[in-house]
C-alpha cells in the first residue's frame, strides 16, 4: 500500500508540489524587490506616508498574485478558495471592526493632510507635535513630554486643529477695566505699548473691541498678532507690559464689586470710628456666681 | 591707550566700522545709536557685552572708547580662541529682512509725476575678530518691530517695520551713524494717484557705503508704476548715489540679485494701497 501511494505521489503530483514551491519563491522574491523599486521612484516625489503605503500594496499584491497562482498549481480552485476568503473577511471584519475602521480613516487622514509630521495639533484637550502618522493611529509628543497615541478614527470624527499651519496667530486677551476709566484712554495705552513691543506685528495691526458692560467691568478684547514662533513670548511679555501700562496711567483692573443696600438706598450704612483695641490686660476669668 | 590705537581713533573718529587694536586686557566701549557694546579682549578669550537702548533719534554719531579693564555690562557672551589676537572690526552690514517703511503723514504722489524719497533703515552690526575676519556675532543696531507684509494672514513675508518722515529734501535727511540711507526713486505712470502707505524696501539685496562724515548709504532703488499693468519693476542701481559723494563699499548685499524678484507685484512693494 505504501508503495501504490509512493507511486502516484511520485509523478504528477511531485512536479505539482515542485512548481508550486517554485511559484512561491519567485513571489518571495520579487515582492521585495517590487517594494524595493517603488521606495526608489516614488520616494522623491511623493510623501513618506505615500510611498509606505505604495510599498505595502505593491508586496502584498505581488505576493498575494504569486501565492495564488501556487495554489492553483497544487489543484485548488480559486473560486472556492475567493468564497472561503470572503467567509473568512466578514468574520475577520467583524471581529476587527475597530482596527479595520482606524486603517481606513488612516487612508482618509494620508489622503486629506490635515497636518503632517512635525506640525503642532490640538485634539480635545491634547495639545502637542506629531511624531507619526501611522496605519491605525497618530503619535503625538505633548509639551510636559508625553506620549499621546491618538486612533485615526477619533481623529477622523472629532476637530482637530493644526496650530502650526499658518505662519502668524492672533493672541486674544480679553481684559477688563472699571467704569470710571475713559476707554479711548485705554484703547491708546493698549496701542502704544503693542507698538512698543517687538514681537508684536505690525500688520496685521492690533484689533481693540468693546465686547460689553460686565458685572464689575467694561469688558475689552484686545488682539494681537504675532509670528507662531513668538506666539509664546508674546503672550508672556504682552500681558506683563499690560498691567504695568495699567498701573503706571491709573487704569483700574476690578476685582467683583458687590453693592449693598440697607432698605432705604439713598441711606448710606453708619460708619463709627473706634480707637483701636488695646491689649486687655491679665484678668481672671470671672468667677461663677455662688448662692 | 598706546599710540597704534591713539592714532586709529583719531583717523576712524565718526568711522565705526574702521578696525580696531584692543590688546589683551582692554576693553573697546562703543556707542552705535541706541546699541551699546563692550568688547574685551581677555586672555584667549573675546567677551562681547550688549545693551540695547530705544531710540529717540539724536543718537547721530557713534562714540569709541578704548580703556583698560574689565566689562560693564552684566549680559555678554564669551567666545573662545586658541591665540590672540588684537584686532577687532565691527562692520555695518544689511539687515536680514526687508523693512517695511510707513509715512508718518500719507503721502500720494499724482498721475505721471515722479519723486525721490530717502528712506534710512538701521543696520546690524557684524563683529569679527583678527586678521583672517572670524565671525562672532551680528546685532541690530536698532531692533525694529517685526511686521507682515502679504496679500492676506496666509501667505506673505515676515519684514521689519519702519517709520520715516517721507523727506525729498537731501539737506533735510539727517546722517546717523547707524542707519543707512536709501535714495528710493517713484514714478506712477498709472491714471489714479499712488498712494504710498507702506514701501517695501529690499533691504538684503543691498549693499552698504559709508562715507568719510561716518554716514551709511546703499544704492538707489527704483519703482515704476506701469500705466497698465499692477506689476512695479524694481530695479536697484549699479553703486552708490552720486550725491552721497566719495564711499567706500563696507559690505555687500545678502541676496543676490536676481532678475525674477526684481519685477514683483505691485502690491507686494506697496502695501493694499496701490
Amino acid at each position: 500500500m505504501i508503495d501504490q501511494l509512493l507511486t502516484m505521489l511520485g509523478g504528477e503530483t511531485a512536479a505539482m508540489i515542485l512548481r508550486a514551491t517554485v511559484l512561491l519563491a519567485i513571489g518571495l522574491v520579487t515582492a521585495p524587490i517590487g517594494s524595493r523599486l517603488v521606495r526608489r521612484f516614488a520616494s522623491r516625489r511623493f510623501s513618506v506616508h505615500h510611498v509606505q503605503l505604495m510599498r505595502r500594496l505593491v508586496f502584498y499584491g505581488v505576493l498575494g498574485l504569486f501565492v495564488a497562482s501556487a495554489l492553483r498549481e497544487l489543484g485548488f480552485s480559486l473560486a472556492v478558495l475567493m468564497g472561503a476568503a470572503g467567509v473568512l473577511t466578514v468574520a475577520v471584519g467583524f471581529a476587527s471592526q475597530t482596527s479595520a475602521s482606524n486603517l481606513i480613516s488612516g487612508l482618509f487622514l494620508i489622503g486629506e493632510r490635515p497636518f503632517s509630521v512635525g506640525d503642532i495639533i490640538r485634539v480635545g484637550q491634547t495639545t502637542g507635535e506629531v511624531l507619526s502618522i501611522d496605519a491605525l493611529s497618530v503619535k503625538l509628543r505633548t509639551f510636559d513630554n508625553l506620549f499621546v497615541r491618538i486612533p485615526n478614527e477619533t481623529l477622523i470624527k472629532t476637530e482637530v486643529t493644526t496650530l502650526t499651519r499658518f505662519p502668524i496667530r492672533r493672541l486674544d486677551l480679553a481684559l477688563g477695566v472699571a467704569y470710571k476709566e475713559d476707554v479711548d484712554k485705554v484703547r491708546e495705552v493698549l496701542f502704544e505699548l503693542a507698538e512698543r513691543n517687538t514681537l508684536c506685528l505690525d500688520e496685521p495691526p492690533p484689533l481693540f473691541i468693546f465686547s460689553g458692560f460686565g458685572d464689575s467691568a467694561l469688558q475689552l478684547q484686545f488682539s494681537v498678532w504675532a509670528t507662531r514662533e513668538n506666539f509664546l513670548a508674546l503672550r508672556n511679555t504682552i500681558t506683563v507690559e499690560i498691567k504695568t501700562a495699567f498701573d503706571a496711567a491709573g487704569i483700574e483692573i476690578p476685582f467683583p464689586h458687590r453693592s449693598l443696600y440697607a432698605g432705604e438706598a439713598t441711606k448710606p450704612f453708619p460708619i463709627t470710628l473706634v480707637e483701636p483695641a488695646r491689649p486687655a490686660p491679665d484678668r481672671k476669668p470671672p468667677e461663677p456666681a455662688q448662692d | 591707550m598706546n599710540e597704534q590705537s591713539r592714532q586709529e581713533d583719531i583717523a576712524g573718529r565718526g568711522r565705526w566700522w574702521t578696525p580696531r587694536t584692543v590688546a589683551v586686557g582692554h576693553t573697546l566701549h562703543c556707542r552705535i545709536g541706541p546699541l551699546t557694546l563692550e568688547l574685551h579682549h581677555a586672555p584667549g578669550e573675546w567677551d562681547i557685552g550688549m545693551r540695547q537702548d530705544a531710540e529717540h533719534g539724536d543718537e547721530i554719531t557713534a562714540e569709541l572708547d578704548l580703556h583698560g579693564g574689565p566689562l560693564t555690562l552684566d549680559d555678554y557672551q564669551r567666545f573662545m580662541f586658541s591665540r590672540d589676537d588684537d584686532q577687532i572690526r565691527l562692520t555695518p552690514v544689511p539687515a536680514d529682512r526687508a523693512v517695511v517703511i510707513k509715512p508718518r503723514q500719507a503721502v500720494f504722489l499724482p498721475s505721471g509725476e515722479e519723486t525721490l524719497l530717502y528712506v534710512s533703515s538701521p543696520v546690524m552690526v557684524r563683529i569679527e575678530a583678527g586678521a583672517d575676519r572670524t565671525l562672532l556675532r551680528e546685532v541690530p543696531a536698532l531692533r525694529l518691530s517685526d511686521t507682515w507684509f502679504g496679500s492676506s494672514t496666509r501667505e506673505g513675508e515676515l519684514c521689519y517695520s519702519g517709520r520715516t518722515q517721507a523727506r525729498h529734501v537731501l539737506e533735510e535727511v539727517p546722517r546717523r551713524s547707524y542707519r543707512a540711507i536709501t535714495p528710493a526713486r517713484i514714478r506712477n505712470e498709472g491714471i489714479t494717484p499712488l498712494p504710498l502707505d507702506k514701501l517695501s524696501v529690499p533691504v538684503p539685496a543691498l549693499s552698504i557705503y559709508g562715507d568719510g562724515d561716518g554716514a551709511l548709504w546703499t544704492q538707489g532703488i527704483s519703482l515704476v508704476r506701469g500705466a497698465e499693468s499692477e506689476l512695479a519693476a524694481l530695479t536697484v542701481d549699479d553703486g552708490p548715489p552720486d550725491f552721497a559723494g566719495p564711499v567706500t563699499l563696507l559690505s555687500g548685499p545678502r541676496e543676490p540679485r536676481t532678475r525674477g524678484a526684481l519685477v514683483r507685484a505691485f502690491s507686494v512693494l506697496f502695501g493694499q494701497g496701490a
